[in-house]
């Protein structure tokens, strides 16, 4: 480049830079301090201008669409409170949503609202990362924490400090979720096994009849299996729970995979396994069950929106009772927080209230991926239109049937606890290791989670 | 001759006050990184590591600028070289701290982001048509000058559009308001930025070096170090600086959040940290032998009739350093061997052969998590291409001999004994191509008299392989080996997309570098982490070492 060129260059490099600083990037959050309780929102008059402020906020949608429902409604929502909002589509959960999150968190670049599951309040809580919204939901006419479910709101109100719920705020949910059983009605009705759906309402649908119905498709031959779920806590700790069991102790404070119920539950599951009824544990099933090779397939309503493409016919139930009398099922949530270094958290809190409103709620619902987190009959009329429209019923009877909540480890170290868990029943659930050999030695690793 | 002298005077005269002020400045300069870093420190509650690394670095530049000053008073050509330096790291830094305040950086990752999705930025390649259209000579003529000015009349609209759309004019207009909202720090910058520019611009100026002596030697000098700078500069910030912060982190408790307390050698020892224990009965609970709040089973054997427990702080360092070990044994001469024989194979004059080289070398420039996706869904036991293919040829060996040889349906990735084999295989095939064109440089540079003395000597294509190929090929042999080693120890992104960053099924491709993200990035446990890391970097060091001794070993053999 010649002489004439080098002052344009120069020129075009630093307008650049220039340029750069005209995009409205939201101010980078300052590095976390501890938790202290949240003060009260300056007074207006000290605010900047509400159409100045720019607010970054975050999900975690499965797919292209979902992402494309929050940015409309990201717009809508902007409108209505008159705040800029920058909608950011996280990485899926596999693509390590929440250490994305945390590390941006860490650096001082991560957004002002975003979304967490359930199991990961206690830890962000901890580390001091969240904004206590109560003082301002205090100042808002209508909020209520009885508008929502109680389990998740248990944990979003609870105060580390001082061990009470209902002190504090770290958000609010999004949304609900919980397991049912996605039928291929076709193998059911070629394998000759009694409708699944017809036992749940005469009530006999509990483990011995989910056996037969999978032993019955699976007796279909060749790579067809009864049943599949995936490698994750989610699924067997359904059926723990089921048999009365679960993983942690009533205080949850200590592990209680040895107990005699939660290995009932372990053990049923092997079983399944070791007859081959199963889709091999660790195997992702939802391909096959799409691919019309599974009879039954346990997911959550995340999984709804993928499946309703398939070409056979197919429905959901609720998932079968255990020895408890109950599904054992779980209450999935996951919740709106607020980055504790936000520098708007008044603005902040009114979009975490404005995008957990029955309106949004319903939009969101309306993807088919989510239930709303809100309690009430007209919501409950809504979402029972959204697909599947002939059984919709069923997620809500999951979610009546005394749900586990999916809840963060207040005293513990979650990510710890699930990986000891998670390897031993994977050694079970592939035949390595026995259930007896499991509980007893299960909780002395995992115990060692809530010493951290 | 006299009126050369006089008319060097003035020159001397000004040069020596231009020394003068930069040696003031350099004076001032000294006094204030001296000694207000310690006072800034000594004002902070609580000191964190990185105002001390920065109260260390004023220090030693503000020790240069005294040494500076010292010299130029001296008229010595080190003054000239110190005061650059100083000017030059001063204003850099100046003007990279004070971008970072104006969110120029931020902005341009935005900007980056929104390149891909703006019709607008296409504007730019306008820049890059008008560029050609001026300058580009057909027929090495020379351009004629209504095309060079409608070059540049396209290049220059291609630029203002880019920059008007960019926001260029808002952003000058926000500027003031940036500078006002960031407080006296942005001043302050652009002050030491302007100033050390000048100082610098000054300093290297030729009357300066004559004054100081300073010879063509001295300035190529300075030239190399001013083009070595960038790279210099960036291994040292983004590299030496942030090992070393690893170093020291792994003597810290860090979560990179709050708690950062000094804990010594706790996690090398809690790494490293085995009990062993006598066993009364082979199926004796690890609870009775020792301590289970510290310690998990690791391994359980038998020596000379007695039961013997190893228990391990850390089970699953051992376990991650087990599947590593064994993954490095299995994918290393499986990406090597078949790499060296493609590469002998494609070294022949046969026709095709360089569609067949690009073919190998596809999987090599394809995107691990992409590639790791797809062989997830091969090694599907249900519905995966792979398993379709053994029980198709199953079906047809039995058709075709009536034999009854049974389908093993084997659970690639659900079975603990296939995993990690099976990410053995993924990455292997993945390797083969990159060592493969590797190979291939390196037969391409033995000469073929060689070859043609061997036959000369009667010696036939296996030989002449293992006597002529193989010896010649041993440097290249070396470095694939060592990238190699060096990759399979390293080994993450297959593992974490096929096992969904569990390292399961159980924790059987539970590798060194998932151990280790686990725990920076899932646990937020930075200081053990760290040590892993480090751990990790002395396993690597270690079978390198042993390779190049046992490479100089064998050299030497061929040698003799």
């Amino acid at each position: 480049m010649n002489r004439t060129y080098r002052p344009i260059g120069l020129m075009a490099a630093l307008s650049l830079v220039l340029a750069a600083c005209a995009v409205p990037t939201a101010q980078p959050a300052q590095p976390a301090q501890p938790a202290q309780p949240a003060q009260p929102a300056q007074p207006a008059a000290t605010q900047p201008a509400a159409e100045q402020i720019v607010l970054r906020w975050r999900t975690r949608p499965d797919n292209k669409e979902e992402a494309d429902v929050y940015a409309s409604i990201s717009d809508e929502v902007s409108k209505k409170l008159g705040i800029q909002l920058v909608y950011e589509p996280g990485g899926s959960e596999t693509a390590s949503y929440q250490d994305v999150l945390r590390t941006e968190l860490a650096a001082g670049t991560a957004p002002d609202v975003f979304w967490i599951p359930g199991t990961d309040i206690a830890d962000f809580v901890q580390r001091g990362l969240l904004l206590d919204l109560r003082p301002y939901a205090a100042k808002t006419e209508g909020y209520s924490d009885a508008n929502y479910y109680p389990e998740p709101m248990f944990h979003l109100t609870y105060n580390p400090e001082t061990d009470k719920s209902g002190e504090t705020l770290w958000g609010l949910p999004r949304d609900v979720s919980t397991f049912v059983l996605y039928l291929n009605l076709d193998l059911i009705n070629e394998a000759g096994a009694p409708d699944p759906r017809e036992l749940a309402k005469e009530g006999k649908w509990d483990w011995d009849a989910f056996k037969q119905v999978a032993e019955k498709v699976n007796a279909l031959g060749g790579d067809i299996k009864g049943y599949g779920m995936n490698a994750w806590w989610g699924p067997f700790g359904a059926f723990m729970n089921a048999a009365g069991g679960g993983f942690f102790n009533a205080e949850r404070n200590a592990c209680n995979l040895n107990s005699k119920e939660t290995l009932t539950g372990l053990a049923f599951l092997r079983e399944l396994y070791n007859a081959g009824l199963a889709v091999p544990y660790g195997e992702d099933s939802e391909p096959p069950f799409r691919a019309g090779k599974v009879g039954m397939f346990q997911n959550g309503r995340w999984a709804t929106p993928g499946i309703s493409t398939v070409t056979f016919n197919w429905d959901v139930v609720e998932l079968p009772k255990g020895p408890s009398g109950h599904m054992g099922n779980w209450l999935f949530w996951g919740a709106y927080v607020v980055n504790k270094n936000t520098k708007h958290p008044e603005e902040a809190w009114k979009l975490v209230d404005a995008l957990t409103q029955p309106d949004i709620q319903a939009k969101v619902a309306a993807r088919g991926t989510n239930i709303p987190s809100r309690l009430g009959e007209t919501v409950f009329a809504e979402f029972l239109k959204i697909l599947p429209e002939k059984n919709n019923q069923a997620f809500l009877n999951g979610l009546a049937d005394k749900p586990t909540a999916e809840g963060p480890l207040w005293t513990g170290s979650w990510p710890d606890f699930d990986r000891a868990m998670g390897a031993k029943v994977s050694d079970v659930l592939t035949g390595k290791l026995s259930v007896e050999a499991f509980g007893q030695t299960i909780c002395d690793e995992a115990n060692k989670a809530f010493n951290k | 001759m006299s009126s050369a002298v006089a008319a060097l005077s003035p020159m001397r005269r000004r040069a020596d006050v231009v020394l003068g002020v930069l040696m003031a400045w350099h004076i001032l300069l000294a006094l204030s990184l001296i000694v207000g870093p310690p006072i800034v420190l000594s004002s902070l509650a609580a000191p964190d590591l990185i105002a001390v690394v920065l109260a260390i670095v004023a220090l030693l530049v503000g020790v240069l600028s005294a040494l500076a000053a010292v010299f130029i008073a001296r008229r010595d050509h080190l003054g000239r070289t110190l005061s650059l330096t100083v000017n030059y790291l001063l204003c850099l830094g100046s003007a990279l701290a004070l971008a970072h305040l104006l969110g120029v950086f931020m902005g341009l990752d935005d900007l980056a982001d929104a390149m891909a999705r703006g019709i607008p930025y296409l504007l730019l390649l306008l820049v890059i048509i008008g560029y050609f259209i001026s300058t580009v000579e057909v027929r090495e003529r020379p351009v004629p000058a209504a095309r060079r000015a409608l070059g540049r009349v396209v290049m220059i609209s291609g630029g203002v559009g880019f920059l008007l759309t960019a926001g260029a004019l808002s952003a000058l207009a926000s500027l003031p308001s940036k500078y006002v909202v960031g407080g006296w720090l942005p001043f302050a910058l652009t002050l030491v930025m302007l100033i050390a520019g000048y100082m610098l611009w000054r300093m290297s100026r030729r009357d300066c070096a004559q004054m100081l002596g300073a010879k063509n030697v001295h300035s190529e000098r300075l030239s190399g170090w001013l083009f070595l700078s960038p790279n210099l500069l960036g291994f040292l910030l983004f590299f030496a600086g942030p090992l070393l912060f690893s170093l020291y982190v792994s003597f810290t408790n860090w979560d990179s959040f709050n708690q950062r307390d000094w804990v010594g050698l706790d996690n090398y020892a809690r790494v490293f940290n085995l009990s062993v224990g006598l066993l009364a009965t082979p199926d004796q609970p690890l609870r009775d032998v020792m301590d289970v709040g510290r310690y998990d089973e690791l391994l359980r054997f038998s020596a000379f009739g007695q039961g013997i427990l190893i228990g391990a702080e850390d089970k699953r360092f051992w376990i991650a350093l087990r599947n590593t070990l064994v993954f490095g044994l299995l994918a290393v001469p499986l990406s090597v061997l078949p790499a060296l024989l493609l590469a002998a194979l494609l070294n022949s004059q046969l026709p095709g052969m360089r569609f067949y080289r690009t073919l190998y070398f596809i999987p090599s420039v394809a995107a691990v998590v992409g590639v790791a996706l797809i062989w997830q869904w091969m090694y599907n036991s249900q519905v995966g291409w792979i398993n379709f293919f053994i029980t198709s040829a199953v079906n047809f060996l039995n058709a075709l001999l009536g034999t009854e040889i049974r389908d093993p349906q084997i659970r690639w990735l659900a079975d603990s004994d296939y995993a990690l084999l099976a990410v053995v295989i993924m990455s292997a095939w993945q390797w083969v191509g990159f060592n493969t064109v590797l190979f291939l440089a390196g037969l391409q540079t033995i000469p073929r008299e060689l070859y043609e003395a061997a036959t000369v000597d009667g010696a036939n294509a296996r030989q002449q392989f293992f006597n002529v190929t193989l010896p010649m090929l041993a440097p290249t042999t070396l470095y694939v080996l060592v990238t190699t080693t060096i990759q399979a120890l390293q080994v993450f992104d297959q593992v974490f997309i096929v096992s969904n960053g569990t390292g399961g099924p159980g924790t059987a491709t539970l590798t060194m570098t998932l151990n280790l993200y686990q725990n920076g990035f899932q646990s937020f446990r930075q200081g053990y982490a760290s040590a892993l890391a480090w751990v990790l970097f002395i396993v690597i060091f270690v079978f390198t070492l042993v390779q190049f001794r046992r490479q100089r070993r064998a050299s030497g053999a061929y040698d003799e």
